[in-house]
């Protein structure tokens, strides 16, 4: 009796717990449904942007900083005395008006009524002090920025007014108003005020849109600011921008970007990976559009190795490697093929110059003067990112007797071991935002450059590439860099193509292009 | 006695956390590739005398020896360095990016016991049922699926074709809770936003189901065995032989003490979870300490590097040590 009344008792209690937890699981699992069924994306609204960016954005003050997307995000808080339209063309944007008083000199006219975020009227003293900040050794609060670079012979900036300030070269440096897009005006007040630190949390810029609040590596928003000047008059339409907010996701992987665009919560994408295109277009929702890549792809061959230190093997990789068919697979035809090193899309390209035509059984007959009968084995060396153009090099190059593998690197160990001329043949890229040959041919071709990997030396090459850098006259210019162009094309090392940049948008998005120099700008853009 | 012991073993964790310093510092400047150079892009150009003034700054232009003594000063004044990319203080970073890393592993945690134990359980009590090789089924694919592939698998099914689910980041930016913890779903809660709660719950469902999956296989299999082996245990019988209900004796006799050497695998699969984020974050936007890592490896931020791997490892070998302990509290028998 007493057993049977224990036992009663003691289901009765451990029912009693049981079922408390019981309904504390139905409990949970009705929230979890609750919450997780019915998702319905909160709908942005149509004056917000999505932007999805590829990589982290590394800073928001415009002197700390020598990466690309940071740029792309800075320049929306903050204007440059010029800039550039979709046409890479330079117009006026806080500068109203330019004149160069020698070769040396170049005198600014400051458009009057701009203000700050802050409300702080901008001034010549502004614009001295941003290029004196980035100029200057330890600029930066003790720092020294990592733009100086960009601002080649630049010697000094001053004042000579309010509204006028002077630029002076050490040398002649034409490329000066190409470069000047890159630097963006700060005020000089509110950064003495709060120190570079505070300015890098609470950037305050003349740019169409106000910083919000953000984290670099995650999220940046942007607000519409109401007392914007207009922006460039060169770049209708001028007045505040149509949209009010404007959101940076920072998205490194492109499946996740592609998948965001397509699932509505991004509005721009960069890179879209050329496998994801026809997904995006048959999309209804979004679309791709193209513009001129400033990136030079390139298959380089290292000229104090063998076989190349010998001018009919290069010339038999030029006539067996198909660049235009790789543009066809890898791309969809959006390339360009170069004739010697400079993009053709640029201006001081030497249009009489053609490419190499693909012609295996000429690269064969080469191969075999050389002598090189029988082929040869090597290995092509390229980072994961160009496992894909570096494969079908190789393909191309075995059908005529060149055993090609591909080696896969991660950049930083790779690049120690080609400045020291350690590799045979590398395919890779190198950037040149501004189109034009300064800062790119002194890197790859000039003795020593920082991106010579075929350890190229020819001295009337480098002396092409440092009088054309200094030379004003545009017709002189063309003429020089016309003599480089056919050495470097006559010797056969350097086989370039371009790959137009991709970028996924939303299709109501309208009046926003992009530009070559994968710069975002959304002062005009708004949505259907 | 046994405080003597755990004191012994909380001392050793400092002599541990330098070893481990030095060598991730003295790793990071042999693994070749320079920061400056990584910083200034294969774009454009740039003078040597600006390199030169970089390295100074970042006192890369030392002998290896100095800097090495600058970095350890520097750790016992609770400095851990400055940032070569973003020139901000490297321990400000990673407490930015602690408590995202920390809000998905507990989410991949809590998703991970969900599945796992009535999974365990079940699978135990009906062994070789239907249940539980069906459940054994899924643990093994649990297991063998690479995280980032599930990961896709789930952002392409939820997100894009059903659109029920947010492809990335922790919360929709007109959602973001206040910040007091740095926990979106607690803050959330803290600060009675409703709506940041539902949206930075769904946020987490796809990143904590991809780096819980393993985990829930792991501790599934576990706790079967261990159910397997208590339900034949003779206080189970006794509970059976005194009446008690079936679900009573499975949840207050078998269970409870299943759970104990499951207990020691869920504390080591913390640690993992803390430390194993790093493609999951990657793929899912999640601005955490893993994504950091991945970033700085490729930038060679060393301080930034340096500080993040500490911190992995004073998570590991806390992890290690609060199981230790646990453990001889758990089974007296066990000593230190």
């Amino acid at each position: 009796m007493i057993i049977t009344q224990r036992r009663t008792y003691l289901n009765k209690i451990c029912k009693k717990q049981g079922g408390k937890m019981k309904r504390l699981i139905i409990l949970f699992l009705v929230a979890f449904l609750l919450l997780g069924i019915g998702m319905s994306v909160i709908a942005s609204p149509k004056d917000t942007i999505v932007v999805g960016l590829k990589e982290n954005v590394l800073s928001l003050d415009p002197a700390n900083h020598r990466n690309r997307t940071s740029e792309t995000v800075i320049r929306n808080i903050f204007d440059g005395l010029v800039t550039r339209g979709p046409d890479m063309k330079i117009v006026p944007e806080i500068a109203e008006s330019w004149e160069w008083l020698d070769d040396l000199t170049c005198e600014f006219k400051i458009r009057k009524g701009i203000t700050f975020h802050n409300g702080e009227a901008l001034t010549a003293e502004d614009v001295a002090y941003t290029f004196n900040r980035i100029m200057k050794e330890g600029g930066m609060d003790g720092e020294s920025s990592p733009r100086k670079g960009l601002l080649g012979p630049l010697e000094s900036v001053e004042m000579t007014d309010d509204y006028t300030v002077v630029f002076k070269l050490s040398k002649p440096w034409t490329v000066l108003l190409k470069m000047l897009p890159h630097q963006q005006i700060v005020p000089k007040d509110y950064l003495e005020e709060v120190g570079s630190e505070e300015f890098r949390k609470h950037p305050i810029g003349a740019g169409p849109f106000k910083f919000v609040e953000g984290k670099l590596n995650e999220r940046i928003v942007l607000e519409r600011f109401e007392d914007y000047y207009g922006g460039s008059p060169d770049l209708p339409p001028v007045g505040v921008a149509p949209l009010k907010t404007v959101i940076f996701e920072i998205l490194p992987e492109s499946s996740t970007r592609v998948a965001a665009l397509l699932g509505g919560g991004c509005d721009i994408i960069q890179n879209v990976p050329t496998v994801d295109v026809p997904r995006i277009e048959k999309n209804t929702n979004s679309t791709v559009k193209y513009s001129k890549g400033t990136r030079a792809y390139y298959l380089e061959m290292n000229l104090t190795k063998p076989p190349f230190d010998n001018l009919k093997v290069r010339k038999a990789i030029n006539h067996a490697f198909d660049r235009e068919l790789l543009i066809e697979m890898l791309y969809n035809g959006e390339g360009s093929v170069f004739a010697g090193p400079l993009f053709p899309y640029e201006g001081m390209f030497d249009t009489s110059l053609t490419p190499y035509k693909y012609n295996p059984e000429l690269a064969k007959a080469l191969l075999v003067e050389a002598g090189y009968p029988e082929g040869f084995s090597l290995v092509l060396d390229t980072e994961i990112d160009f496992k894909e153009p570096a494969e079908i090099v190789a393909g191309m190059l075995s059908e005529v007797g060149i055993d090609c593998t591909v080696r896969l690197w991660e950049w930083g160990v790779l690049k120690p071991l080609l400045l020291k001329g350690e590799r045979t043949l590398l395919l890779n890229t190198w950037g040149s935002s501004i189109l034009d040959p300064v800062g790119y041919v002194d890197a790859k071709f000039l003795t020593d450059g920082r991106g010579n990997y075929s350890k190229y030396s020819n001295s009337e090459v480098d002396e092409a590439i440092i009088e054309g850098a200094i030379t004003v006259d545009p017709e002189k210019r063309k003429e020089i860099y016309k003599k480089m162009q056919k050495i470097i094309h006559d010797e056969c090392f350097y086989i370039g193509w371009s790959v137009n940049d991709l970028t996924g948008t939303s299709a109501n998005l309208i009046n926003w292009e992009p530009i070559p120099d994968s710069r975002i700008n959304l002062h005009d853009a708004s949505f259907k | 006695m046994k405080g003597i012991k755990i004191l012994e073993r909380i001392l050793i964790v400092i002599p541990t956390m330098l070893a481990i310093a030095m060598l991730v510092f003295v790793l990071m400047r042999v693994m070749p590739g320079d920061p400056v150079d990584k910083m200034m892009g294969e774009s454009g150009n740039v003078s040597i005398e600006e390199i030169q003034s970089l390295k100074k700054e970042f006192n890369l232009d030392l002998p290896l020896f100095e800097q090495l003594k600058i970095f350890v000063t520097g750790i016992f004044h609770g400095d851990l360095g400055t940032s070569f990319q973003e020139r901000r203080p490297v321990w400000n970073i990673i407490m930015e990016k602690l408590p995202a890393t920390i809000e998905l592993a507990l989410g991949a945690f809590i998703f991970s016991l969900i599945i796992a134990v009535p999974i365990g359980v079940i699978s135990a009590v009906k062994q070789n049922s239907l249940i539980d090789r069906l459940g054994m089924a899924f643990s093994f694919l649990g297991i063998s699926a690479p995280a980032f592939w599930l990961g896709i698998i789930l952002i392409i099914i939820f997100a894009v074709n059903l659109n029920v689910l947010p492809v990335y980041g922790r919360s929709m930016f007109a959602s973001t809770p206040v910040h007091i913890t740095g926990l979106y779903v607690l803050d959330s809660i803290l600060s009675r936003n409703w709506l940041a709660l539902k949206d930075s719950f769904l946020h987490l469902i796809l990143p904590s189901i991809s780096l819980g999956a393993a985990q829930a296989s792991v501790i599934t299999r576990i706790l079967r065995s261990s159910m397997l082996e208590v339900l034949r245990a003779d206080y189970v019988t006794l509970a059976r032989t005194k009446g008690l209900s079936e679900y009573i004796v499975i949840t207050k006799h078998a269970l409870r003490n299943a759970l104990i050497p499951t207990v020691t695998v869920i504390g080591l699969q913390i640690g993992t979870l803390l430390g194993g984020n790093m493609i999951i974050e990657t793929i899912f936007g999640w601005p955490g300490l893993g994504r950091l890592v991945v970033t700085s490896i490729f930038n060679r931020d060393f301080p930034v590097i340096q500080g993040s791997v500490m911190f992995y490892a004073l998570i590991y070998v806390t992890a290690n040590l609060i199981v230790d302990i646990l453990y001889t509290y758990l089974n007296p028998r066990t000593t230190l």
